[in-house]
């Protein structure tokens, strides 16, 4: 494969500054389903057009991979607006999908991009909900969701879990995979990684859920939507567990 | 019977559910928590006896598993899992009236039964990624507990620094967990303790020894998980949280790094260095943290600065190679702290009405701190204070095993001993009392008790939790240090010890009102700031915030 193709390849699975791209479509397109679709579909385009290659990709690639993650992990923490949170993380997480092509039997590779798009799918879902409500999805304007919105909240809080990686979310197998396949200093990088998308996710959870409670006029979830997300996320877990990435 | 194992965790998660799904009124849900983490402590119960009785060590894997979700039974998970339910049914028996009147009464307790869910997996996970989710979870769930009222917005602050400490001490357990199986190709930990004992030279990346890397590793996942220096300020300050989950904190989740280190007992037994560094950490965790809580006037952060140091000591007990002696330490403490904490409310309430305290000796010394006027000949009370500790100490180890003086890690807590007696008996000197030779008496006899009862216990402990002898010896034998460089040191803190009290004695003897120096007033300064590590943590965190919100300014938005 030629490093032109890599290249290509590093629109679809971020590489900086390629990953513009994806974050400028993401923000831009207002229209939910096209925003859940393109979620799902992105990292699976350059997973297709890297199963060209015949070889794992080369160091030089998973360097710059692994940098981009990490400085979109970085300026996740600072971002406030649910839509770009949800963007920088995928970058990020999808950064990580060239660590795990270098495995012998790289066959999951798919499964691993699912899951870490799916979280960040229902999350979406979720801003989406909020901004119907609020008129948007931001940290630290509408506080105190737990108080009015209990079940959204619960909802909301495992799915940023999920999000992020966190037991038994089968993200988390998926990191420990990328772990299983990286250098050591990859290996630091990816734990630097780690400790970020935790700070942002509690950043995140403290600026929506957390104070005395300023929105109870919205109506909460349905307990029947809640049942849906719910059955979602238990579903996202037992198929994790099912399907560990290779790690067994 | 020994398969009841499984049933461990799955008895209070069940109850997790079952509360989330259908309990609907506060009573339903008290009842199905309480019931769930009843039978989890019977369960435990039996399990230990099973283990008390005889019964092998046993790894059971779920059904159609592929290696993760194993449990162990062996005495290490049967003893701390019985530990865990017994504090956790405590807990839970405590909070129905105490949470009655706040609110997410179902959410407190569904989160309760998954902490003892997953503290239950971690203490019997047999493989590592069953270790990895339960220690990951455990920090998560935590975060939540102490964050009870979502109202707060300082115990979500203070909860994240608890959950941040976790993650960074849950890095090195995923690294420690992932060069072991690169180099031994399975996950399960007693196919890695087999290979290992096989071939404990056995090299990583740039040829370090893997034995050494991976107890560092762990060590540093211990070393968060228990508050150890420079990794503890989230303890002191998590006081936010509902009082039971102090409780459940202090005497239960901030033990784990004990445990852990007991856990990979079959690899740290394979290194040297790195047992020296756990043994400096802790000390000096110990002493900072004795400090810093004689120095705080706000009691609560005394007593996470107290629990501090009881771990530091705890740490500093595997460091010696007293690997059992620690799950001894992590329980009595466990014990002590969490009745404490249980108890602080009582205590208040008492305290508003009378204060309680008896006016003699004990109150006029510790509470009016008026020293007594007539005192016993200074040359003799240091003769007794020094001499009466070290004879019982040697007296009460040479019971339990006659050559405890060939093992270095025995005697370097002689002197931990010999120093605790000997400030005992200081007091006394200090203490009014209308017949000091009594008081003198019934002091010798308690701390002939306490030697006597922590002795044997740690004896029995060590028996249970490392049946084979030849096991224990070879844990002190990579604790110890060159003899010839051992004695030195043993002779130099001896000397310091007994001339140190015999200035101490001379001292207040001859003391006269000194006003402190500015190097005093400096050092309390330091203290009183507690070292300004929180300043400089939170100064960091500022400036990757600052550098974050910068590159995103930089790079607009995208």
């Amino acid at each position: 494969m030629s490093n032109l193709t890599y290249l290509l390849v590093g629109f679809f699975l971020p590489l900086f500054p390629f990953s513009i791209g994806f974050n400028v479509l993401f923000t831009r397109v207002n229209h939910w389903p096209l925003r859940l679709a393109l979620l799902l579909v992105w990292p699976q385009i350059g997973l297709a057009l890297l199963a060209r290659a015949d070889v794992p990709p080369p160091h030089w690639i998973l360097t710059w991979a692994m940098a981009t993650a990490l400085l979109y992990s970085l300026r996740l923490l600072a971002m406030r607006e649910l839509g770009g949170w949800i963007a920088f993380l995928a970058t990020a997480a999808w950064g990580l999908l060239w660590l795990l092509a270098q495995a012998p039997a790289a066959g999951g590779l798919s499964l691993h991009a699912l899951w870490f798009s799916l979280p960040l799918v229902m999350l979406a879902l979720l801003g989406a909900s909020l901004e119907r409500r609020f008129g948007g999805a931001y940290t630290g304007i509408y506080q105190g969701l737990a108080q009015g919105m209990p079940r959204f909240s619960a909802i909301l809080v495992v799915t940023v879990l999920a999000a992020v990686a966190t037991p038994p979310a089968p993200s988390f197998f998926s990191m420990l995979s990328a772990f299983l396949n990286a250098t050591p200093m990859l290996m630091l990088g990816l734990a630097a990684l780690w400790l970020l998308w935790t700070w942002a996710a509690a950043r995140l959870l403290q600026g929506l859920i957390v104070g005395p409670g300023n929105c109870r006029s919205q109506a909460d979830l349905k307990p029947s939507g809640a049942w849906v997300y719910t059955a979602a996320l238990v579903a996202l877990i037992a198929l994790g567990a099912a399907l560990p990435g290779g790690l067994a | 019977m020994d398969q009841l194992i499984l049933l461990l965790p799955v008895v209070p998660l069940a109850s997790a559910f079952l509360i989330v799904l259908a309990a609907n009124t506060r009573t339903r849900v008290a009842r199905v928590s309480i019931t769930a983490a009843s039978l989890t402590f019977l369960l435990t119960a039996v399990l230990l006896g099973l283990s008390l009785s005889g019964a092998p060590t046993q790894v059971f894997t779920p059904v159609g598993g592929a290696g993760a979700g194993s449990l162990i039974f062996d005495p290490l998970s049967s003893l701390m899992a019985l530990v865990i339910a017994g504090i956790s049914l405590i807990v839970h028996v405590y909070s129905v009236r105490y949470m009655a009147e706040e609110q997410g009464y179902a959410r407190f307790f569904a989160l309760l039964d998954l902490m003892t869910a997953a503290l239950l997996v971690m203490v019997a996970a047999a493989d590592l990624v069953t270790l990895l989710v339960a220690w990951h979870l455990i920090g998560v769930l935590l975060y939540f507990l102490l964050g009870q009222d979502t109202r707060s917005q300082s115990a979500y602050r203070y909860g994240f620094w608890t959950l941040i400490t976790y993650r960074i001490g849950d890095l090195p357990l995923v690294l420690a967990a992932v060069l072991l199986y690169q180099a031994f190709g399975t996950w399960s930990l007693p196919g890695i303790f087999e290979a290992i004992a096989r071939d404990p030279h056995i090299q990583t990346y740039f040829g370090l020894p893997l034995a050494e890397v991976v107890a560092a590793l762990i060590a540093l996942a211990a070393f968060a998980r228990s508050a150890q220096f420079l990794l503890h300020t989230w303890l002191p300050y998590t006081m936010e949280g509902p009082t039971p989950v102090s409780a459940l904190m202090h005497a239960g989740i901030v033990n784990a790094g004990g445990f852990l280190i007991n856990r990979f007992a079959a690899i740290y037994v394979h290194t040297g260095g790195v047992l020296h560094w756990i043994f400096i950490v802790g000390l000096l965790t110990a002493v900072i943290g004795s400090v810093l809580m004689l120095t705080q006037n706000d009691v609560k952060k005394s007593l996470g600065y107290s629990t501090m140091g009881q771990m530091g000591f705890m740490i500093m007990e595997c460091g010696v190679g007293a690997f059992s002696l620690a799950i001894y330490h992590l329980i009595a403490h466990g014990v002590f702290k969490g009745t404490l904490f249980l108890s602080a409310g009582t205590v208040i309430g008492e305290a508003r009405q009378n204060d309680g305290v008896p006016k003699d000796d004990l109150y006029t010394f510790v509470v009016q701190r008026r020293p007594a006027r007539s005192r016993q000949p200074w040359l003799l009370m240091a003769a007794i204070t020094l001499a009466v500790p070290i004879v019982v100490l040697v007296l009460a180890h040479w019971l339990v095993a006659e050559d405890f003086f060939q093992k270095q890690g025995a005697v370097v807590l002689l002197f931990f001993g010999w120093v605790t007696g000997a400030q005992l008996l200081f007091s006394t000197y200090r203490m009014q009392s209308e017949n000091p030779w009594r008081l003198i008496a019934l002091i010798i006899f308690s701390f002939t008790v306490v030697v006597l009862g922590y002795t044997m216990i740690s004896h029995v402990f060590d028996v249970f939790l490392y049946p084979d002898e030849h096991f224990r010896a070879s844990i002190y034998a990579a604790a110890g240090i060159d003899l010839r460089w051992f004695d030195t040191l043993v002779g130099i803190v001896s000397a310091v010890i007994v001339v140190g009290w015999l200035r101490a004695y001379y001292a207040e003897r001859n003391a006269g009102v000194k006003r402190p120096g500015p190097v005093w007033l400096n050092l309390y300064a330091l203290f009183s700031r507690e070292f300004y590590i929180v300043d400089l943590y939170s100064r960091l965190t500022r400036s990757l915030l600052s550098i974050s919100q910068r590159l995103n300014v930089w790079l607009r938005w995208v």
